[in-house]
């Protein structure tokens, strides 16, 4: 575990915000998660990274949990605070072979989609199309980040979106072609409904590209 | 002659680990007595995996004491390194050595008897450096490739206690083989936490088991515990090898997907069918064992029937159960809708009956069969042992030896919760 100075917090909503972070020789594989703390706390949460591989810096996407203990901390914190990095953990990674030769579909829910932003900013080029399903439009955090036409917001409570609806009507309305490599993250509910629908379009998911948030 | 004695809990990476401290005492002029019995040594290599594990690690430790209080008593497992206060605090203990210490055990107890009192965390740091595991309390020779996980299960405990993943080099698991082929092991078994996630350099998990079938020698390979989602094709192709064992314990933990997915595993009920049916389809009579979790928060009476039905439908040769209970600092500690104990309770029961059925079902068709036992315990005719399968076997013969394989006819089954199929040494 080690400390890694704080640069910048990046508030999206009132209860979303970025912490961006000193990398020094941290590496990670898109994809992956870290815990976090405030240096010396044994409060930790767990973050997928949002940044980008080649990044020279570290950042999360974070969610204010109500009644939360580390997230409602770690949204006070200030630009040269410490921050303890364990990690990289975890194994929601694309496949090297895949990256350049396949169709993928990115399926997230609310800040679900911080991994999902990292694999993007890794690879700009690859071939995509990200469904982000959040309550209302102003949770469409950083949409700049990715191709206007790649990027399908499904609104849940308002009209707002591209799409009036959860991420798994879209699905249903939208078949997705089966050559599609699939990766689902956010949560629970969601990940299980989608990927039911998915199957039954005839998607072969083999081993599950899943991240669940809770 | 000083006297030393073991108690082993949890997991075959903890017993092959035990495996290998002992015979590192008995090469050194320790005398190995059971642990009920007074000594001068007792080495408690604990579990920490649920609650009842700590309780039954807490229980051993006032036995030792009771038995001797001037014994030298040293604690290590991954309840050395989760309590390490707690069992610091004690005065009882001499030593609580962590995980990544537990290879040097001896040299901490040899120094103590030499008037050097220094603390674990002084001692050498190498999770691969067990010496050879012959004198230990196993026929079967288990061979360390892997320790520590990254999968992060929410429920689990095991990653803060053994850390990261980390693998063993590949031409060091190889030589550990030969070395244990050369000094008459029969039967090799791969321990680790999570070994279907080996890898070093190149290789894969699947590599390291068809290197190892490779090699010659009279031996047989037997796979431990298995998580669903490390493996590829690759390595269901080789439990087909005329020296691997038809035997897989083959962690599903639940038959729901919606508990998968909070449990944080990295696998469907579907593709875990997939694994199980694909498997049979080498050899129908192939042996699947399990580990079950019960009352995972959130677990409601259609999951935990979704559960019993995946034990019915693919007849586990073994279903080992636990009721969840909270490990602290793990995911699911913070969810809601915990399980009542009593819901645990009843539901224990009815999966222990399920489980206990498919079991017989199971054992019961090898009846007219044949097994290569490799015996365990022997007077000379009468033996018991474990058939290919990882099913005991009790058998009459003539001149039967310890450790040494025997071809064995199936006669008849004992009725009790773990069946022993009786036979006959086929001449």
């Amino acid at each position: 575990m080690r400390s890694h100075k704080v640069i910048e917090i990046r508030n999206l909503t009132p209860s979303t915000y970025v912490i961006k972070m000193e990398k020094k020789d941290f590496t990670f594989k898109t994809g992956q998660y870290i815990t976090l703390g405030f240096s010396g706390s044994i409060d930790r949460r767990e973050y997928s990274i949002y940044s980008s591989e080649q990044d020279e810096f570290l950042e999360v996407l974070i969610k204010e949990v109500e009644d939360g203990l580390v997230s409602k901390k770690l949204k006070r914190c200030k630009p040269g605070d410490y921050l303890d990095v364990d990690g990289p953990f975890g194994h929601f990674s694309l496949k090297e072979d895949e990256i350049s030769e396949k169709k993928f579909l990115f399926i997230a829910t609310g800040t679900g989609i911080s991994p999902i932003h990292s694999f993007i900013a890794t690879h700009p080029n690859m071939d995509y199309q990200l469904l982000h399903g959040v309550r209302k439009e102003e949770e469409a955090y950083e949409r700049e980040a990715y191709k206007k036409n790649k990027y399908i917001l499904c609104t849940s409570r308002e009209k707002s979106g591209d799409f009036h609806g959860r991420v798994t009507e879209y699905l249903k309305q939208n078949p997705v072609s089966s050559d599609t490599v699939c990766y689902l993250c956010g949560n629970c509910h969601m990940i299980y409904e989608a990927y039911d629908i998915l199957e039954k379009q005839g998607i072969n998911l083999g081993p599950i590209h899943t991240e669940v948030y809770f | 002659m000083k006297k030393v004695a073991f108690k082993t809990l949890g997991c075959r990476l903890n017993q092959y680990e035990t495996d290998a401290i002992a015979s590192q005492f008995q090469d050194n002029g320790f005398k190995l007595v059971p642990f009920n019995k007074e000594a001068d040594v007792y080495v408690i290599n604990s579990c920490t995996v649920t609650h009842q594990s700590d309780h039954k690690s807490r229980n051993f430790i006032s036995q030792a004491n009771r038995k001797n209080p001037d014994s030298v008593l040293v604690v290590t497992g991954c309840m050395a390194n989760n309590a390490k206060n707690e069992l610091e605090g004690r005065d009882e203990i001499n030593y609580v050595v962590e995980n990544d210490h537990k290879s040097s055990v001896f040299s901490l107890v040899e120094a103590h008897y030499n008037g050097e009192i220094f603390h674990p965390s002084k001692l050498n740091y190498d999770l691969f450096s067990y010496g050879s595991t012959d004198k230990g309390f196993h026929t079967r020779s288990m061979v360390k490739i892997q320790d520590g996980c990254d999968n992060f299960c929410t429920f689990c405990i095991i990653p803060s206690v053994r850390g990261r993943a980390v693998s063993r080099p590949i031409q060091d698991i190889l030589e550990n083989v030969k070395s244990v082929i050369a000094k008459g092991a029969k039967e090799v078994v791969l321990t680790g936490v999570n070994i279907g996630r080996y890898e070093y350099e190149n290789f894969k998990f699947d590599d390291v088991v068809e290197q190892i079938l490779d090699l010659d020698g009279d031996f047989r390979l037997r796979i431990s515990s298995i998580e669903p989602d490390g493996f590829g094709d690759k390595f269901l192709g080789l439990l087909n090898h005329p020296k691997m064992t038809p035997h897989l314990h083959l962690c599903l933990q639940s038959g729901s997907d919606p508990i998968l997915l909070q449990m944080r595993r990295m696998y469907s009920i579907k593709r875990f069918m997939e694994i199980a049916n694909k498997i049979r389809s080498y050899r129908p009579d192939f042996n699947i064992t399990t580990d079950i979790i019960i009352g995972f928060p959130g677990e409601s009476d259609q999951d935990f029937e979704a559960t019993c039905n995946v034990i019915k439908e693919l007849q586990f040769g073994h279903v080992h159960a636990f009721k969840y209970s909270i490990r602290k600092g793990t995911r699911a500690e913070r969810m809601q809708s915990q399980v009542d104990e009593r819901i645990k309770t009843q539901r224990s029961e009815v999966l222990r009956e399920i489980a206990d059925d498919v079991k017989f079902q199971y054992r019961n068709g090898f009846i007219d069969k044949e097994q290569i036992v490799l015996v365990e315990k022997t007077d000379g005719e009468n033996a018991k042992g474990y058939g290919e399968h990882y099913v005991p076997v009790e058998f009459k013969g003539f001149k039967l030896k310890k450790n040494h394989f025997y071809r064995v006819k199936i006669k008849n089954i004992t009725t009790d919760t773990e069946p022993v199929l009786i036979g006959e040494q086929v001449k």
